[in-house]
């Protein structure tokens, strides 16, 4: 009898080092954690980026006009996607006389491209807006040349001959 | 009798002094608190931003192409082409493509080949680069990333040798000619 009562209930553990590491590693993803921007949440399509291992340098943040190259998820056709990471640039150059759009497009955040034209004129607008931007190109890996090659003309003829592509590390 | 009274006095004093350590003992040191709940939910949270964040952040490539304007004389012998032809399919060839027809190269032999050539010609070999529009993009990619990796120990090599990298390099359009010259091969 007595030895059935002895059995034990319970046992007490000291979690104290398990919950501190828990909060130290919370509050370093709560940091690091970035949320999709309103660009990204209009974007229909997935980029899979090029690899590269050699490449060092970062995406800048600020300044920054992306001009995305993807294939609809849906439709399956390629398009060239522009945004601006300045809200202020963006609704100077959406709404500039000089880019034809349609005034539902001038609202958009990210704006879908098809005419080479058009996007002259968006470069050369943005080009206008601010000096310090950057151009950056972002393009599925299984497009057809054919698109970049159209894109660095274009942005040559705006005058933004300096611009990155954007890489993923390799895995 | 003293003794009795000693001891009906003490026995008072023992009451009062037991009754007094049982006091003291009852003093709390820490208290417990239940922490479960928190526990919970902070690995509810640690979960969340774990699954949701992405620590790979995209790297950039930067590139550069010349403003319309320019029109630069290249010496014939100073210059290495590289060809991507429809497939994917490289070729190369140094100076004029009559004296010295395109050769078929691999990926991963450009690497050792924009080495040697630089080497060759310290500072002074031109790359063009021309490229088939209908190669997927991330093949050309994948040259220039080899290309890349060649910068860094033909700049090494030079710096040994005293001299400033200075990097000269095309990206061309592949033409009809180079187009028809490649098709046999």
């Amino acid at each position: 009898m007595s030895k059935i009562k002895k059995k034990r209930v319970g046992f007490v553990l000291d979690m104290t080092p398990l919950v501190d590491i828990a909060f130290l590693l919370l509050t370093f993803f709560m940091f690091t954690a970035k949320f999709k921007s309103d660009t990204e949440n209009e974007q229909k399509f997935q980029i899979q980026r090029p690899r590269a291992s050699a490449d060092t340098s970062k995406v800048p943040e600020k300044d920054l006009a992306m001009i995305k190259i993807g294939i609809d998820t849906v439709t399956n056709d390629t398009a060239y996607y522009y945004s601006l990471s300045n809200e202020q640039d963006r609704k100077v150059v959406y709404n500039s006389d000089k880019v034809q759009l349609s005034d539902e497009a001038r609202q958009k955040v990210i704006l879908k491209v098809t005419d080479l034209k058009v996007l002259e004129a968006l470069l050369k607008q943005t080009r206008m807006a601010n000096l310090r931007m950057k151009f950056a190109i972002d393009a599925d890996r299984r497009v057809q040349y054919k698109w970049i090659e159209d894109l660095t003309n274009v942005m040559r003829l705006s005058n933004a001959t300096v611009f990155n592509f954007v890489t993923d590390r390799p895995s | 009798m003293g003794g009795g009274g000693g001891g009906l006095a003490a026995a008072p004093k023992v009451k009062r002094g037991s009754f007094a350590t049982v006091r003291k003992k009852k003093k709390r040191v820490g208290f417990v608190l239940d922490m479960t709940p928190l526990v919970d939910i902070a690995f509810l949270l640690l979960t969340f931003f774990m699954l949701s964040t992405t620590l790979t952040t995209p790297q950039t490539m930067e590139m550069s192409v010349p403003p319309e304007t320019e029109n630069v004389e290249v010496k014939q012998s100073e210059l290495l082409t590289v060809l991507v032809r429809d497939d994917g399919q490289i070729f190369k060839f140094i100076g004029d493509k009559k004296t010295n027809p395109p050769e078929k190269v691999n990926l991963k032999d450009i690497r050792a080949l924009s080495v040697n050539e630089n080497m060759r010609l310290e500072n002074k070999l031109i790359l063009s680069l021309r490229i088939s529009n209908k190669v997927p993009y991330g093949m050309v990619i994948n040259l220039l990333d080899e290309l890349n990796i060649a910068e860094t120990e033909i700049t090494q090599r030079l710096t040994v040798k005293g001299m400033k990298r200075e990097r000269k390099f095309a990206l061309t359009p592949l033409t009809d000619e180079d187009k028809a010259d490649l098709k046999d091969l």
